[in-house]
């Protein structure tokens, strides 16, 4: 009898532990595919999700402390820059390219919009060092974080003392990058049989289908390659994309496909932001698509939409807007 | 007399005192310890090494080509401005014979893409390309009058995982049969091979690197 008690009372016990376990998983619809993110080498934890968010909204990490990540990523742009066609960082300095929107990051296996970064975990490096982002380095970065007494503070209490260093800082950095699900846009609701579209996005859905899914394929709305989509070059930047990283002719001006999610909230568009709304985007589809050599081979077919195709259109693609992803208070500068 | 030489011969053999393998990494330039900021003769001129870093990985011994089990770490960065970079030993002290070991300078691709990495391995180390991934797997800079570049420096960070251009080197060297390992990296062999009032900078991956990687592991000698 007392050994039933004893037992019951160490099982009740445990179970107290495991529930207090922070490990967490990656909530994500059931026909979204398996996330690309080794979660296996960095698992998710609500304390490093915290930390990176701390991290990620803290201008430490620029060199002259003006500049934090959410400077050119704000949670109501969907994590974009809006405003700027260019993205600028410390000394009002101007980049080359308008800072994408970040969500579903876990299902990205490239980043950058040449895919110069191979994994989540070393994204951060690049703006961080930068000088016309952060202006920094990793080893500033750690410096400062050190001599903070509340980063002190913070990493012993997760990792012990003295833990600084920069994997942990740059997987606290991808923890809460990963934690940026968005997937609960109409869109999605209807894929889960909780609304339904109204006849204009019905009919834009299958316009979008015929005419936009093969590069930004669903549920993700975008098949993660790259592409020359026949934008003319903008000589005062020459910016030839995939093909600076690779110097493969083949890759001339091939930029990342973004996903066509968020698209109200992380305007402009295109990797230099020349395009200020959806409305000129899908002109442009229609009308100013440069022939190149490596143009991305769907888009030989010419895409022809009626007034009302292209009305219908656009309200399909706000269908993919996902507010409650934008209002969410977990994502926003922490309290 | 009989027992000393018994003792002796236990000693020698690691069984009465057992010993970590050591492997001591050893820069030189030409004949001379190489020493960091220091002058030295070279094609007419003189030279001075400011940085030397690089990776060693995957360290396999053999024994009459079959694998012997060494516990040791599986990336070690090697900084000449920091000494006990330069020695390497074991984490086990286990009694065993080897006469080859295989090593690779760099740092291979599978840890090139899988995210960020701790300890030798952490980019605050300075040797992990910020602009597009992938880790450097050897510093080499320096100073000489032959260079027409800014302050006469040449800079050479050798890295690339992806193919054609992985410019990770797998070196394979005989060894004497002993706890101490000594491997000379000969900096004097790899600049004759090179041009430097030509070619003197090389920080990104490509078809030089890996030809600047292939020279540098002819530099890895062993006294055999």
């Amino acid at each position: 009898m007392k050994i039933k008690i004893t037992l019951s009372i160490i099982i009740a016990s445990l179970s107290f532990l495991s529930f207090n376990l922070k490990e967490l998983s990656l909530n994500y619809p059931g026909y979204f595919p398996a996330p690309e993110y080794d979660l296996k080498n960095n698992p998710l934890d609500s304390n490093y999700i915290e930390l990176g968010r701390k991290l990620f909204y803290d201008p430490i990490l620029s060199a002259d402390n003006s500049t934090s990540c959410a400077s050119c990523h704000s949670p109501y742009n969907a994590f974009a820059h809006t405003d700027h066609s260019l993205s600028h960082g410390i000394n009002n300095e101007t980049g080359t390219r308008n800072a994408p929107a970040l969500f579903n990051l876990a299902w990205q296996k490239q980043f950058m919009w040449d895919g110069a970064i191979n994994n989540l975990d070393v994204q951060a490096l690049a703006p961080i060092s930068h000088p016309k982002e952060m202006g920094s380095s990793i080893k500033e970065v750690l410096y400062k974080l050190n001599t903070s007494p509340a980063y002190n503070t913070l990493f012993a209490k997760i990792y012990g003392e003295n833990s600084i260093t920069g994997e942990r800082v740059l997987k606290a950095l991808s923890q809460f990058q990963l934690s940026l699900v968005s997937a609960n846009a109409k869109y999605d609701q209807v894929k889960q049989g909780k609304a339904s579209f109204t006849t204009e996005e019905a009919i834009g859905y299958n316009l979008f289908l015929q005419n936009c899914n093969s590069c930004h394929t669903e549920p993700m709305f975008t098949n993660y390659k790259f592409a020359n989509n026949g934008l003319t070059v903008d000589t005062s930047l020459n910016d030839f994309g995939r093909w600076m990283i690779t110097k493969e002719s083949a890759d001339s001006l091939m930029f990342k496909t973004p996903s066509l999610r968020n698209l109200r909230y992380s305007y402009p568009y295109m990797h230099d932001g020349r395009f200020s709304t959806v409305q000129q985007v899908v002109d442009y589809y229609m009308r100013d698509i440069k022939k190149y050599k490596n143009l991305s081979p769907p888009l030989n077919t010419p895409i022809i939409l009626s007034p009302v195709d292209k009305i219908n259109l656009i309200a399909f693609l706000n269908t993919l807007n996902d507010e409650e992803f934008i209002r969410n208070t977990k994502y926003q500068y922490p309290k | 007399m009989k027992l000393t030489i018994f003792l002796t011969a236990l000693l020698h053999n690691g069984i009465l005192f057992a010993q970590p393998v050591t492997i001591q990494l050893n820069p030189v330039f030409g004949k001379l310890p190489l020493e960091l900021n220091k002058s030295y003769a070279y094609k007419n001129d003189s030279i001075q090494i400011t940085v030397l870093k690089f990776y060693i990985s995957g360290i396999e011994f053999f024994k009459d080509e079959k694998p012997v089990p060494v516990a040791i770490k599986k990336f070690h960065l090697v900084d000449l401005a920091n000494k006990p970079s330069l020695v390497l030993k074991s984490l086990d002290k286990n009694k065993r014979s080897f006469n080859r070991i295989k090593l690779s300078v760099g740092v291979d691709s599978l840890t090139n893409v899988s995210g960020a990495h701790g300890n030798d391995l952490d980019p605050v180390n300075g040797m992990y390309w910020t602009w597009q991934s992938g880790y450097i797997n050897l510093k080499l800079e320096g100073k000489t009058k032959i260079c027409p570049s800014r302050n006469n420096e040449f800079i050479f960070h050798i890295g690339g995982y992806q193919y054609p251009n992985n410019s990770i080197q797998h070196i394979n060297l005989n060894i004497i049969d002993k706890k101490s390992i000594v491997i000379n990296i000969d900096i004097a062999d790899l600049l004759k091979r090179v041009n430097l009032q030509e070619l003197y900078h090389l920080m990104s991956p490509g078809a030089k690197a890996v030809e600047m990687a292939q020279q540098i592991s002819g530099i890895f000698k062993t006294d055999l």
